[in-house]
C-alpha cells in the first residue's frame, strides 16, 4: 500500500481505537504495524498525523508488533527515522524516543542480543547526560525535554528490567549534582539505586564501586548487563513492608547483607543527596522518591531512617494524598525507628483529620479512612491484614467521623464500620460518660436507614445501602445481643412496611452467620404467616417464606399456604407457592404438606403447576426423608450456585430425572409373518406391573438393517393380553441380527422409569419373504427362470436336510409353506424366496428318503450358503 | 505507583448506553509488569466499551435497578472507598479507582505490584494515591476556569498531548497539567539549574501578590432539646505570586483580630517550606480551651506560578452568623410553616446576597399559597414545590425577621415534583444561601505589612475576602431530623 493520506489515517486511527479486537480482526490489521512505520518518514504527512501514529504505536505496541523479532525491528525502525530527522527543532523526537523504548519492553526484545538495544540504551543515556551526540542531533531548544524524556525512557526500562542501570549509579549522581534537570534525574537514580540494592545483595557486587564509578556515557564500551541477568530480570515488588505482606517473603533477609563502612557512606550521601533537593519535585514525584528509597532502606543494617526525618514535618502539613501515603508508607517500612510514640500520635491525628476535612473531597476522605483503619501501628494488638481501629483512636478522636444519613452510601459504609469498631470496643471498656453512647446512636442511625428504605417508590440503591449497613453491623457486631435484637427487630418492621424488600433479606439470610440468620428466620417467617393470604405482596411472602420455612410453626406456614392457594391465580405465583412446599418439603414437613399438596394438585389452574404439586406429592409419599433431601437438593457433583433459580432448577431435575429401574416388561417373539414388502418382526410385550406410555427403543447391532423406529403403549397391564406389536424391517444385507431394547415408561406412582430389556434375536428365517404368486400352471416355469437366473454369479450347492417323524411333507408345511412355488406332495417341492433387500434363495426338495431330503439349492448371493445350511440342518430339530 | 490505564467517561442519562469514553489511554509497558507482578491474578485491561458498560454498572448509573442484582445489590458487597472491583468478562478487574463528579467520570487502574490474591490493602499499593491524584489533576485541569462545553471540549482535546507530557509511561510525573501545558510553552526558556519540577518557567513583569481568603460557613440548626445546633467555617487562602526569580521566597501571615476564632485543621500547600509545630497540632479533634494558638499564622513558602491554595483551616466561631427556627406543621390539606431568622450583631450586615430556600419534597405542586413576612420578598416556584424568601443585603434594624404561611399541594407526580429521601412526612428543612463581601466570620485576614516577599523589586500587595454560606441548614424543629453525632454533645 502507498503512503496514505491524513485522513485516511484519521480514519483509520478512529476505527482501531473503537474497537482495537475488531479491527485487528478484519482485512487491514496486518499491515497497520508496517503502513505506520513507513509513513513516519512520509514527507507529505503533517508531523500532527506522524505524533498521533506514535501516541498509537505508545498505547498497542502488542497488538501492531505482536512478537519480539517485529518489536526489534519496529524499534529500529523507529531509531532510524529519529536518526534522519533533519537538525531542526521537531516534535517528534521526544514520542520516537518513547515509543522505541515502549517498543522494546513490550516486545520482550530488550537484551543483549538485541541490536536496537544496544543502540537505544547508549543513545538514551547520552541524551539523559546532556552529552553532545554530534552532527546537530539535538537542537538546542529541545536539549532539556528531551534530556527528560531520556530519563524517563531510561526509568521505564529499568522498571522492566531491574538491574539495567546498576552500572550507571555512579554517573546519575554526578549529574544529579551538576546541572542536570532535577526530577527525572532523582527519580531514576533512586529507581535503580533500589533496584540495584537488592539485586547486588544476591549479586555481591560492590555497592560503593558502583556508587563511585563515573562511566562516561559517550565512551562506546558495551552495556553493562550483569546485574540483569543476576536478578533473572525478575520484577521487584515496590511496596515497603506492610505488615500483612512481609511475612514469609524472605525479602528483609536479601537486604539484610551487611556494608562496609565506606558504602554505608557512600550510600548515605546518595540518599542524602535525594532527599535534600526532594522538594524541587513535584508532590507525586516526592511521594514516589520516598516509597522508592523507603523500601531501598528497609532492613539495611547501619542505615537508620532518621535521614527521612527533616521531611517529615513539611510532609505532614500538607493536604496532598501521595505525600501522606508516601509518609505511611515510611511508617510501615521503619515504625518506632522513625516514628516515635509522638510521631506516632502526630501523624495519626494528621490523618484523622485529613479523613474528615471539608476542603478535601469526599474520594481523599474515604481513602484516609481506609488508611486509619489499616494504619500501621508501632505496637499493633489485633491480628494482621483485618481492618481494626489503631488504639491510639479512641471516641474522642472519631466524633467527626461518625456516619450520618445524610452522607453518601460509601462515606455512610466506611464511616459506619469505623463505629461498629468503637462499639465493639464500648462493650468492652464500658461508658465514659462523656461522650453519647456509640451504640445507642448506632441504632438511632439504623433506624434511620430503615426508615428511608421503607419508603414506598425509593430507589432500590437506599434499600440496597440499608441491608448493606445492617450486614456490616451483624458481622461486627455479631457477638452483641444489645445490638442485634433492635437489628433483628428492625429488619421485621421493614419487612412489614415494605414486603418487595424480599430478595434483600433473602440475600441478607445467606449472608450473615447463624447467629442473626436462625433468629431472624422466625421473625420474619412469623411476619409472613401472621398475615392473610391475600395479601397483595403475596408473590414477595411466598418468596420469603420459601427462604424461611421449616420444620417450625408448621400449622401456621401451612395455614397460611392454604389461604394463599386460593389468591394464587398466575403462573408466577403458583410456582412461588409451590416453591415454599418444596422448602418445607426439604425440612422434613409431613403431615399437613400432604393434604396441601394434595389440593394443589386437583386445584391449581396451571397444568404446569399441578405437575409439580402432584410430583411434590409422590415424593413425599414414596421417598423417606433422607432421599428426599438429596431428590430436592442441589446436586454434589455441580458446583452450588447461589442462584435460586439454579437451585430450584436442580432440585426439579433431579426429582424429574428419569430413574433406572430394572425391566417391568419382557418381551416375546410372536409367529412370523410373511405379508407385504419387508419382514415384520411380531413381539408380544408382558407387563409385570402396571406401566403407562411405554416406548420401545430398538438398536440393531452391526448396522445390518436400517434404524428401527420406536413402538409405543399407550398402557400395559400384567394378566391382561396385549395385542402384539409389530416391528418392521429394513434389512441392508439378508443375515439375521441381535437387536438391543430399551424401555421407557411411567409407573403407577408418576415415575418415569428407564429399563434396559434382554436382547432380541432376529432370525434369518424372519427375514424370509415370498415372491409374488405366479399365475395358475405356470409355477414351473416361473422357478426354472429364478433358477437359471441365479448363475454364474450366484451359487449353487448341495444338502442334506435331515427330517424328522413327520416327513417332508410335515416340515414344509410347518417351515416353508408361503414361499412354495411348485408342490408334488409328497416327495417334490420346489421353494423360491425373497431375502430382502434383493437376493432370492431357491430351493429344490426332491427324492426325500425316511430320514432325510437332499436339497438342491441356488441363490445370487453366496454370502447366504452357510446360513441357508445352518437353516436346514436345523429345521428338524426345529420341530 | 504506576497506572494502567486512565479513562475519561461523560455521564449521560437517557442515552442508550448512559456514557461515552471521552478518553483513554493504556500503558502497554505497566501492563507488562502487571501481567508478571499479578501472575495468575492477573486480569487485562478490557476495551473501552465492556469497560464503560462494568464501570457504569457498578456505580448504579445505568438507572436499571428495578429489580435485584444480586452482584450489585448483594449485601455483602459493601464498598467502602472509591476503589473497585468491576466484573469483565467473567473476571474482576480490581483495583478501579472512579469518582463521579459534574457528570464526569475519572478512572484508573493502578499497577499493584505483587499477585492480586488474597487482595492486598490499599493502603499498601503506592499506586492508588498516584491514581488518585492524576484524576484530581485532570479534573482540576478540565473544570478550572471553564465556562461552557465549548471550552471543555478543547480542553479535551489537549489531553492526549498534555498525558504525554505529565505521564508518558503511566508513572505520574506531574498531577499538575497546566504545568505541563505551561511547559510546552516554556520549552524555548533554558532552564537553570534547580528549577523545580513544579514550576515550569519564571515570571517576567511586574511584581504583584495577591491573597484572598474565602470562608465557608456550614451549619445544622435543630431548635430542640437534647440535639445541639452545629456550626463551622471553612476557610481557603489562595494566593497568586507573580514575582520574579527562579525561587523567590515569600512568607504570608494570617492574623486574628482580639476576640477571633482560633484557626484549626491547618492543612499546606506543599510549596510551604516549613510550619510552625503549633499550625501543625491546632485541630478540631481536641476540646477548645482559652491556650488555643490564635496566630499570626506564619507560612513560608516559594510560590508556583499559577494561583494556588495556600492553606485550607477550620475554624469553630461562638455564634452562627444565622440563627434561626423552622416549624412545618400538617394541618388536613395543608402546611402551615412558621420561620424566623436572627442575624448575629457581630456579623457583618452588608449581603451580598442572602436567600432562604424553603423547599417541600415527596409532595405534589403547589396550588395555593398564603403567606406574611416581615421583611423581604417571596418567591414562588410551584412545580418545583420551592419557595425562596429573598432577604436582599441588609437585616432590619431589629436582625430579626420572620414568616408564616399555608401552603396547600396539588397530586404528587413522581417526574416532577423532587424526591427525598430524608425529607419523610414533617421532616423538612430550609436553606440559607448567602454572602458577604469584604468580611470573615473568623476575623481571619492577611495583613498586607507582614507580606515578606525575598525577590527583586517591592511587589504589589492585595488582600481579598469574603463569607459564603455553604450548607446552612435549619431543620423543621417540629419533626425529627438527621443529627450527627456532634449534635448529640451536650
Amino acid at each position: 500500500m502507498g503512503p496514505l493520506s491524513r485522513d485516511v489515517w484519521a480514519q483509520r486511527l478512529g476505527a482501531f481505537r473503537a474497537s482495537p479486537s475488531a479491527f485487528m480482526a478484519g482485512p487491514e490489521a496486518e499491515d497497520l504495524g508496517r503502513d505506520l512505520l513507513g509513513d513516519l518518514r512520509n514527507e507529505k504527512l503533517s508531523e500532527q498525523t506522524k505524533v498521533s501514529l506514535l501516541a498509537l504505536s505508545l498505547e498497542y505496541p502488542a497488538q501492531l508488533w505482536p512478537d519480539a523479532t517485529a518489536a526489534e525491528v519496529a524499534a529500529t525502525s523507529l531509531l532510524d527515522t529519529l536518526v534522519l530527522l533533519p537538525p531542526r527543532p521537531s516534535a517528534l523526537r521526544r514520542p520516537l524516543l518513547l515509543a522505541a523504548t515502549t517498543a522494546l519492553a513490550v516486545g520482550g526484545a530488550l537484551g543483549p542480543t538485541s541490536g536496537a538495544s544496544c543502540r537505544l540504551l547508549p543513545l538514551l543515556l547520552g541524551l539523559a547526560a546532556g552529552s553532545d551526540l554530534g552532527r546537530g542531533f539535538v537542537p538546542a531548544s529541545e536539549q532539556r525535554p528531551l534530556q527528560a524524556t531520556a530519563c524517563e525512557c531510561l526509568r521505564e526500562l529499568e522498571s522492566c528490567k531491574p538491574g539495567l542501570l546498576g552500572g550507571s549509579l555512579g554517573l546519575l549522581r554526578g549529574l544529579l549534582g551538576q546541572e542536570g534537570p532535577v526530577q527525572p534525574l532523582s527519580l531514576l537514580l533512586s529507581l535503580a539505586l533500589r533496584n540495584t540494592l537488592v539485586l547486588q545483595s544476591r549479586a555481591g557486587a560492590g555497592l560503593g564501586a558502583l556508587l563511585t564509578a563515573r562511566v562516561s556515557p559517550t565512551a562506546g564500551g558495551p552495556w553493562d548487563w550483569a546485574l540483569v541477568e543476576e536478578g533473572d530480570g525478575r520484577l521487584q515488588p515496590q511496596a515497603p513492608s506492610w505488615p500483612a505482606a512481609e511475612e514469609g517473603d524472605g525479602e528483609r533477609s536479601l537486604t539484610a547483607r551487611g556494608h562496609s563502612p565506606e558504602e554505608v557512606r557512600e550510600l548515605r550521601a546518595a540518599v542524602a543527596q535525594l532527599l535534600d533537593t526532594s522538594y524541587l519535585l513535584t508532590p507525586v514525584a516526592q511521594a514516589q522518591l520516598l516509597w522508592l528509597l523507603g523500601w531501598a532502606l528497609r532492613g539495611l543494617q547501619g542505615q537508620p531512617p532518621a535521614l527521612f526525618k527533616p521531611q517529615l514535618v513539611r510532609l505532614l502539613g500538607t493536604a496532598q494524598l501521595t505525600l501522606l501515603h508516601a509518609v505511611l508508607a515510611l511508617k510501615a517500612a521503619f515504625g518506632e525507628a522513625l516514628f516515635t510514640a509522638q510521631d506516632e500520635t502526630l501523624l495519626l491525628r494528621r490523618i484523622t483529620l485529613a479523613a474528615q476535612h471539608p476542603a478535601l473531597p469526599p474520594s481523599t476522605h474515604l481513602f484516609y479512612l481506609h488508611c486509619l483503619l489499616s494504619f500501621p501501628e508501632n505496637c499493633p494488638l489485633g491480628p494482621e491484614g483485618e481492618e481494626a481501629a489503631p488504639l491510639l483512636l479512641g471516641p474522642q478522636l472519631c466524633r467527626g467521623l461518625l456516619p450520618n444519613l445524610l452522607h453518601e452510601p460509601t462515606a455512610l459504609l466506611a464511616r459506619l464500620h469505623l463505629l461498629c469498631l468503637l462499639c465493639a470496643e464500648g462493650e468492652e471498656e464500658e461508658e465514659k460518660g462523656q461522650l453519647p453512647s456509640p451504640g445507642h446512636y448506632l441504632e438511632e442511625l439504623l433506624a434511620g436507614l430503615w426508615q428511608r428504605a421503607a419508603l414506598e417508590g425509593g430507589p432500590r440503591a437506599l434499600a440496597t445501602l440499608c441491608f448493606q449497613a445492617s450486614y456490616l453491623v451483624a458481622r461486627c457486631l455479631a457477638g452483641q445481643p444489645t445490638v442485634l435484637t433492635p437489628l433483628i427487630h428492625g429488619l421485621a418492621q421493614l419487612y412489614r412496611a415494605r414486603p418487595m424488600l424480599a430478595p434483600h433479606f433473602v440475600d441478607l439470610l445467606d449472608q450473615v452467620d447463624p447467629e442473626l440468620r436462625e433468629p431472624l428466620k422466625v421473625v420474619l417467617r412469623q411476619e409472613v404467616v401472621s398475615r392473610p393470604g391475600r395479601d397483595e405482596a403475596l408473590c414477595w411472602h411466598l418468596q420469603m417464606l420459601a427462604r424461611v420455612a421449616d420444620g417450625d410453626a408448621q400449622s401456621a406456614t401451612l395455614n397460611f399456604l392454604r389461604a394463599a392457594a386460593a389468591h394464587c391465580t398466575s403462573w408466577d405465583l403458583q410456582q412461588g407457592l409451590l416453591q415454599v412446599c418444596r422448602a418445607l418439603l426439604r425440612a422434613g414437613v409431613g403431615g399437613g404438606l400432604v393434604d396441601l399438596l394434595q389440593v394443589l394438585a386437583r386445584q391449581l389452574e396451571d397444568p404446569d403447576g399441578r405437575d409439580h404439586a402432584r410430583l411434590y406429592y409422590i415424593l413425599l409419599a414414596h421417598l423417606a426423608g433422607p432421599k428426599l433431601g438429596v431428590a430436592l437438593g442441589p446436586s454434589l457433583a455441580t458446583p452450588a450456585l447461589a442462584s435460586s433459580l439454579v437451585a430450584e432448577n436442580q432440585g426439579f431435575v433431579a426429582a424429574l430425572m428419569v430413574q433406572e429401574a430394572p425391566a417391568l416388561i419382557r418381551l416375546s417373539m410372536g409367529s412370523h409373518e410373511v405379508k407385504g414388502p419387508l419382514p415384520v418382526l411380531q413381539l408380544l410385550p408382558e407387563a409385570l406391573e402396571p406401566i403407562y406410555s411405554l416406548e420401545l427403543r430398538f438398536r440393531v447391532e452391526g448396522q445390518l438393517y436400517a434404524p428401527l423406529g420406536a413402538v409405543h403403549v399407550p398402557c400395559l397391564c400384567p394378566g391382561r393380553s396385549a395385542r402384539p406389536l409389530l416391528l418392521p424391517l429394513q434389512p441392508r444385507r439378508p443375515a439375521p441380527a441381535r437387536l438391543d431394547v430399551h424401555a421407557l415408561y411411567t409407573t403407577s406412582t408418576g415415575l418415569t422409569c428407564h429399563a434396559h430389556l434382554p436382547p432380541l434375536f432376529v432370525n434369518f428365517a424372519d427375514l424370509f419373504l415370498p415372491f409374488p404368486q405366479p399365475p395358475e400352471g405356470a409355477g414351473l416355469v416361473f422357478f426354472e427362470e429364478l433358477w437359471d437366473s441365479c448363475l454364474p454369479e450366484g451359487a449353487e450347492s448341495r444338502v442334506w436336510c435331515p427330517l424328522g417323524p413327520q416327513g417332508l411333507e410335515g416340515l414344509v408345511s410347518r417351515h416353508l409353506e408361503p414361499f412354495v412355488v411348485v408342490a408334488q406332495p409328497p416327495t417334490s417341492y420346489y421353494v423360491a424366496i425373497h431375502l430382502p433387500p434383493d437376493s432370492k434363495l431357491l430351493l429344490r426338495l426332491e427324492a426325500a428318503l425316511a430320514d432325510g431330503v437332499p436339497v438342491a439349492l441356488r441363490t445370487d448371493d453366496w454370502a447366504v450358503l452357510p446360513l441357508v445350511g445352518d437353516y436346514l440342518r436345523g429345521l428338524a430339530a426345529a420341530v | 505507583m504506576a497506572q494502567r490505564a486512565v479513562w475519561l467517561i461523560s455521564h449521560e442519562p437517557g442515552t442508550p448506553l448512559r456514557g461515552t469514553v471521552r478518553f483513554s489511554r493504556r500503558y502497554p509497558t505497566v501492563e507488562k509488569r502487571a501481567r508478571v507482578f499479578n501472575g495468575a491474578s492477573y486480569v487485562p485491561i478490557p476495551e473501552d466499551g465492556p469497560f464503560l458498560k462494568a464501570l457504569l454498572f457498578e456505580l448504579r448509573l445505568l438507572d436499571d435497578d428495578k429489580d435485584f442484582v444480586e452482584s450489585r445489590d448483594s449485601c455483602s458487597r459493601i464498598n467502602k472507598t472509591s476503589v473497585y472491583g468491576l466484573l469483565v468478562g467473567g473476571e474482576e478487574l480490581w483495583p478501579v479507582v472512579a469518582f463521579l463528579k459534574n457528570d464526569m467520570i475519572y478512572a484508573c487502574v493502578p499497577l499493584v505490584e505483587q499477585t492480586l490474591s488474597p487482595r492486598p490493602p490499599l493502603i499498601s499499593v503506592s499506586g492508588v494515591s498516584q491514581g488518585f491524584e492524576l484524576l484530581f489533576g485532570i479534573q482540576d485541569f478540565l473544570y478550572s476556569g471553564q465556562k461552557n462545553d465549548n471550552e471543555l471540549n478543547t480542553k479535551l482535546s489537549q489531553l492526549p498531548d498534555l498525558l504525554l507530557q505529565a505521564c508518558p509511561f503511566g508513572t505520574v510525573l506531574d498531577a499538575n497539567l497546566q504545568n505541563s501545558l505551561d511547559n510546552t510553552n516554556f520549552a524555548s526558556v533554558t532552564q537553570p539549574q534547580k528549577q523545580p519540577a513544579w514550576k515550569p518557567g519564571t515570571y517576567k513583569g511586574k511584581p504583584q501578590v495577591s491573597i484572598s481568603i474565602t470562608e465557608k460557613v456550614k451549619s445544622m440548626q435543630y431548635d430542640k432539646q437534647g440535639i445541639a445546633d452545629t456550626w463551622q467555617v471553612v476557610g481557603t487562602v489562595t494566593c497568586k505570586c507573580d514575582l520574579e526569580g527562579i525561587m523567590p521566597n515569600v512568607t504570608i501571615s494570617l492574623s486574628l483580630p482580639t476576640n477571633g476564632s482560633p484557626l484549626q485543621d491547618i492543612l499546606v500547600h506543599p510549596c510551604v517550606t516549613s510550619l510552625d509545630s503549633a499550625i501543625l497540632t491546632s485541630s478540631s479533634i481536641d476540646a477548645m480551651d482559652d491556650s488555643a494558638f490564635s496566630g499570626p499564622y506564619k507560612f513560608p513558602f516559594t510560590p508556583p506560578l499559577e494561583s494556588f491554595n495556600l492553606c485550607y483551616y477550620t475554624s469553630q466561631v461562638p455564634v452562627p452568623p444565622i440563627l434561626g427556627f423552622y416549624q412545618m406543621k400538617e394541618e388536613e390539606v395543608q402546611l402551615r410553616i412558621t420561620v424566623n431568622l436572627k442575624l448575629h450583631e457581630s456579623v457583618k450586615n452588608n449581603f451580598e446576597f442572602c436567600e432562604a430556600h424553603i423547599p417541600f419534597f415527596n409532595r405534589g405542586p403547589i396550588t395555593h399559597l398564603e403567606y406574611k413576612t416581615s421583611f423581604g420578598q417571596l418567591e414562588v416556584f410551584r412545580e418545583k414545590s420551592l419557595l425562596i424568601w429573598i432577604i436582599g443585603q441588609k437585616f432590619p434594624k431589629s436582625m430579626e425577621i420572620s414568616l408564616s404561611g399555608t401552603i396547600t399541594f396539588g397530586a404528587k407526580s413522581h417526574e416532577k415534583q423532587p424526591f427525598d429521601p430524608i425529607c419523610i412526612g414533617e421532616t423538612a428543612y430550609l436553606k440559607l444561601h448567602f454572602r458577604i463581601l469584604d468580611y470573615t466570620l473568623t476575623g481571619c485576614y492577611a495583613d498586607q505589612h507582614s507580606v515578606q516577599v525575598f525577590a527583586s523589586g517591592k511587589p504589589k500587595i492585595s488582600a481579598y475576602r469574603k463569607l459564603i454560606s455553604s450548607d446552612y441548614y435549619i431543620w423543621n424543629s417540629k419533626a425529627p431530623a438527621p443529627v450527627t453525632y456532634g449534635s448529640l454533645l451536650l
